[in-house]
């Protein structure tokens, strides 16, 4: 059986207007990923990866071009359904783990469940933490975390939701190299376990290597595929 | 619907949401209570005028009252009753003399009581009854001039009537206080039978109403078309009575200070809201991330805020009833009488308050909460710009929208709102000036002094806010306190203990010196003598006053009536000399009533005194205590100009209760002579003004507790960077004292600012409100100056300190893993 597409990106542009009249972000990107895939951005710093990586999970509206999900053109949708879509097939993590502080770490991770009214939330975010080895943890604050503590919270989150796509914005750039150890192995691990797409922004190449395949930014175009 | 509550619930823990219920607490709470509050002062003093008036609502007419104003009184459900007041000689054998008598009806009075004796020159036992039919009650002043005792008989008119008791006062004769001969009460039931109204009579006929409120106001509308010129609808409140003008101050402080409420509870809605926000901006982008919808925001954010409206007013009506209803026991010693139950009706403003804050502090702000790119979590620098201007103005036309529905007109939230507006544009242009010159004199960061000043200029926006805030809070505690002092000053001073009580008219030049042996006998305490005259001004600077105010409308005082006049080798008690000169051979004017007719030094009238005229320029103007109860003129002219005239004179006395019996008898020699008692009524306006100094006392606590907690919660909203900033300099190796130090400087310097720029704005509003609002003369306050600043230091600091204590209590450590 051929192998889905998850995602796909055809002539994809982006400006944004700034003091200084229209700057462009991204220049003519096309690319294919398949279902299961992993695969990391990399790239300088300004080059566009974290422009593309929230275009390409429809937190933004690309300028031209189309990015479909699933055979879904995001720029068919509104708002609306561009959240539904989230909700439906996208799962985050970020840099800055981004948990809500007045939340304790299983609310946290209940909370894709519960915007999808799941009656079972809490029990799936529990057992979501025992996986990433925080069942001690349950009630804790993020502010009573440390940071990979506070990461594994924000994986566990992340796939609670059952994503089919995973997006990735420098996972371990805050983190320690033990913690940033830990934390990709469970990554990698709950990737696999859920037949998960992965696409990551990392700057780390040694995390960039364990991904099926690298797309390298400069300038806002896509350089090279490796 | 049950995710909404359960983040509600969640964020209730966290502090966050409780911030926002608070604030909307205390919102609620302080209006509901003051409007409560306000709501039964202004029954009392509804329920205290209405006894000076005998009623609620009193129509004055000189023609009979129609019967269809019965009728539809009747269809209304409302009480009545009727007096019918006129000039008569009652006969008593062969003594006469004339009288003012009254004939009312056996509802007679609504309200209020008569005070009658059963022994002459008694002081009087409240009773709530009028003449039976056959019975007439004499003042002991007509008793004694008729040399007729209780149970004699007098003929009025064609009738004969009983004496049954002696006449000390009469509820309503505050309205008829000019009446200046001695006084007779009968029984309406009677008056036909005494013939003595004929046609041409000049009868005053009233016909007295009470009921509710709606009922009242029903029957205004409905009548006040149908008035004539000789007829009045009187209330309580009127304008023109001496009452009306107390009750309107009073109505006016109170109101102003309501208003004042609304603008400190605004004010922590929005501090809340802001910071509310500000905490939720990157929890709505995560949200988003994770697949909510902008409608499921909306819906989740909708529900949130009718639950903390719901929770947040129905705990700020508790606390607003349960504060007023402390407040009025704590006052139920203090106070003559028990005030009257608040009406729940009163309970919509303070949700109207709740509702409007919400409505024009958060909804700006939850929409701005929707609309935050869900990108931002990637691009934080994306966060949507706050358009602050916008947001605060919504505010502001909601709080306007509820002070003008509040005071129920435009003018006084008008004068604040700009008030406000000039003061945030001058806070602005000053604090931005200081703090720049603090930063520029200071660098480095080895002294508290230097990181506090520095500060200062480094939070610029939020100083400058804050300084805003602490500025209107202080000056609105100034201006209360101004208020209160100059005003309550203003009106003791208008009532002092041994305040002449009693006037003595048409006295002739020679029983003079037998009124000052007897009054010196019984040791009374009496006023120079003033010759009066009558006369009318007919012509300014040769225009005569018909050509000036053809209509009669907008006609100042002085030429509507005639005026008395006097002359007067000296400027009186009371009297002080603005301009010009006294003993010049001219006009000697009152400021404020040439101030509303527009006249100046030199202007010339003509005044015409028994068909001759006299024409003077003004020649000094001066100002008049009226409220020393000396006799005072509006005009004094020079005795050349007056001697020919007939004059009678006038002065007065204070008789103590312990006096009253053997003046009135002494009195009773002098039968021709006018005496007016005033005492009674000036009692029953202290009474009011001890009920107005204990409020304005309640509603300064209660606005000023309000503004301390808005002060709390303006500190609150820049304490996450302070904490930052101390738990830095900490880490840098500074001790407990730089950064206390530092923060003192910081809240010292913003409360001194603060202060300054507060009396300066207190001066100014005061020297408005007392020149436009309250009519009263402007006087400068020194107090402001020394309390503002010194309020401004004490408190802000001790509040910041208080607020910011975790900066120094905390481990550097837990603090710097809060960011």
């Amino acid at each position: 059986m051929a192998v889905k597409t998850a995602i796909k990106v055809s002539n994809l542009t982006h400006t944004v207007t700034a003091n200084t009249g229209d700057l462009t972000i991204l220049n003519g990107i096309n690319i294919d990923i398949k279902e299961g895939e992993s695969v990391a951005i990399v790239g300088a710093s300004g080059s566009g990866k974290s422009t593309l990586l929230g275009l390409l999970a429809g937190l933004d509206v690309n300028t031209s071009g189309d990015i479909t999900l699933y055979d879904q053109a995001f720029s068919s949708l509104d708002e609306e359904q561009r959240a539904l879509m989230r909700g439906q097939y996208v799962g985050f993590i970020f840099q800055s783990f981004h948990l809500l502080p007045s939340l304790q770490a299983v609310e946290n991770v209940m909370l894709p469940a519960e915007l999808k009214g799941d009656k079972d939330a809490r029990k799936k975010a529990e057992a979501l933490l025992e996986k990433v080895g925080l069942a001690h943890r349950l009630t804790h604050y993020p502010n009573q975390l440390s940071g990979g503590e506070q990461q594994r919270v924000a994986i566990a989150r992340a796939f609670a939701s059952n994503p089919k796509i995973l997006f990735a914005d420098e996972p371990t750039g805050n983190l320690d190299e033990g913690n940033g150890k830990v934390i990709i192995e469970q990554l990698f691990e709950l990737n696999k376990s859920q037949g998960t797409t992965l696409v990551m922004v990392t700057h780390d190449n040694e995390l960039a290597q364990k991904c099926d395949r690298q797309l390298v930014m400069s300038a806002g175009q896509l350089v090279e595929k490796i | 619907m049950n995710f909404a509550l359960r983040l509600l619930l969640r964020d209730l823990r966290s502090g966050d949401i409780l911030t926002l219920i608070i604030a909307l607490i205390i919102s609620v709470g302080t209006v509901t209570s003051i409007g409560l509050f306000i709501d039964r002062l202004q029954l009392s003093f509804e329920q205290e005028s209405a006894s000076l008036l005998a009623a609620d609502r009193l129509i004055r007419s000189d023609d009979e009252i129609p019967q269809t104003w019965h009728d539809k009184a009747t269809a209304l459900s409302l009480q009545q009753a009727e007096n019918t007041s006129f000039s008569t000689m009652i006969f008593a054998g062969d003594n006469l003399q004339l009288s003012q008598l009254s004939a009312v009806t056996d509802s007679y009075p609504l309200k209020g009581s008569y005070l009658v004796d059963d022994t002459l020159f008694g002081i009087g036992q409240p009773f709530s009854q009028p003449p039976k039919k056959g019975e007439v009650w004499l003042s002991s002043r007509l008793a004694s001039l008729l040399h007729v005792n209780i149970g004699d008989k007098v003929e009025v008119g064609e009738t004969t009537l009983t004496i049954a008791k002696y006449l000390v006062r009469d509820p309503g004769s505050s309205s008829s206080a000019f009446a200046i001969a001695p006084r007779a009460v009968m029984n309406m039931a009677d008056l036909a039978s005494t013939q003595v109204i004929i046609p041409g009579s000049r009868v005053r006929y009233s016909l007295l109403l009470a009921g509710k409120r709606d009922d009242l106001d029903d029957y205004e509308a409905w009548v006040t078309p149908q008035l004539n010129d000789g007829q009045r609808w009187r209330t309580p409140t009127q304008k023109g009575e001496r009452i009306g003008d107390t009750i309107g101050k009073a109505e006016s402080f109170l109101l102003l200070s309501g208003t004042l409420a609304v603008i400190l509870s605004g004010i922590a809605m929005a501090l809340a809201s802001a910071r509310f926000v500000k905490r939720h901006l990157m929890q709505v982008a995560i949200l988003k991330t994770l697949g909510a919808t902008p409608k499921s925001l909306i819906k989740l954010f909708f529900i949130q805020f009718i639950v903390l409206f719901i929770i947040g007013s129905a705990i700020g009506l508790a606390v607003g009833w349960g504060v007023q209803g402390i407040i009025s026991s704590l006052l139920a010693g203090l106070m003559s009488a028990s005030l009257p139950e608040p009406s729940i009706s009163r309970l919509w403003l303070g949700v109207a308050t709740g509702l409007i804050s919400m409505v024009a502090f958060c909804l700006p702000l939850m929409q701005r909460l929707i609309k935050i790119s869900p990108m931002s979590v990637l691009q934080p620098s994306l966060k949507l710009e706050q358009n602050t201007l916008f947001i605060y103005s919504i505010g502001f036309i909601g709080m306007y929208g509820l002070m003008c529905l509040y005071t129920k007109g435009f003018l006084l939230p008008s004068i604040m709102m700009l008030a406000i507006l000039g003061i945030g544009i001058l806070v602005t242009i000053i604090g931005y000036l200081v703090f720049k010159l603090g930063r520029s004199l200071t660098s480095g960061a080895t002294s508290g002094w230097q990181i506090g000043l520095a500060s200062l200029y480094r939070r610029l926006v939020p100083n400058l806010f804050q300084l805003l805030v602490f500025t209107l809070i202080i000056m609105l505690g100034l201006i209360l306190v101004g208020v209160k002092t100059s005003l309550l000053s203003d009106w003791q001073k208008q009532l002092p203990d041994d305040a002449p009580n009693h006037y003595l008219f048409n006295v002739q030049a020679d029983q003079i010196d037998q009124i000052n042996t007897a009054t010196d006998q019984l040791k009374i305490l009496r006023s120079d003598w003033f010759p009066m005259v009558r006369g009318r001004v007919v012509s300014v600077n040769g225009t005569s006053v018909q050509t000036l105010y053809p209509e009669d409308k907008g006609e100042p005082e002085i030429y509507e009536r005639e005026l008395n006049l006097t002359w007067s080798a000296s400027l009186g008690k009371g009297n002080d000399l603005v301009s010009g000169d006294f003993a010049a051979n001219g006009l000697s004017i009152e400021q404020n009533v040439a101030k509303e007719a527009n006249l100046n030094m030199g202007d010339i009238l003509t005044i015409n005194i028994g068909g001759n005229t006299v024409t003077l320029p003004i020649t000094s103007i001066r100002t008049v205590d009226w409220g020393s109860m000396q006799p005072n003129f509006y005009l004094i002219l020079p005795k050349s100009a007056l001697q020919d005239s007939p004059a009678n004179f006038v002065s007065s006395v204070f008789i103590s209760a312990d006096s009253a019996q053997a003046f009135y008898k002494a009195m009773s020699e002098f039968p021709t002579v006018s005496i007016l008692n005033v005492g009674d009524l000036l009692k029953q306006i202290q009474t009011i003004i001890g009920q107005l100094s204990q409020a304005i006392q309640l509603v300064l606590l209660c606005i000023l507790s309000a503004g301390a907690l808005v002060l709390l919660a303006s500190v609150r909203s820049t304490l996450e960077e302070r904490l930052e900033e101390g738990a830095l300099l900490r880490v840098l190796g500074a001790r407990k004292a730089l950064v206390r130090q530092a923060l003192f400087v910081e809240f010292g310097a913003l409360g001194l600012f603060s202060g300054f720029i507060a009396a300066a704005g207190a001066e100014a509003s005061l020297y408005g409100l007392q020149v436009f609002v309250f009519k009263a003369q402007a006087v400068w306050h020194p107090l402001l100056w020394i309390l503002g600043p010194l309020i401004g230091v004490c408190i802000i600091s001790a509040i910041g300190l208080f607020a910011s204590r975790t900066v120094l209590k905390v481990p550097p450590m837990h603090l710097l893993r809060d960011f």
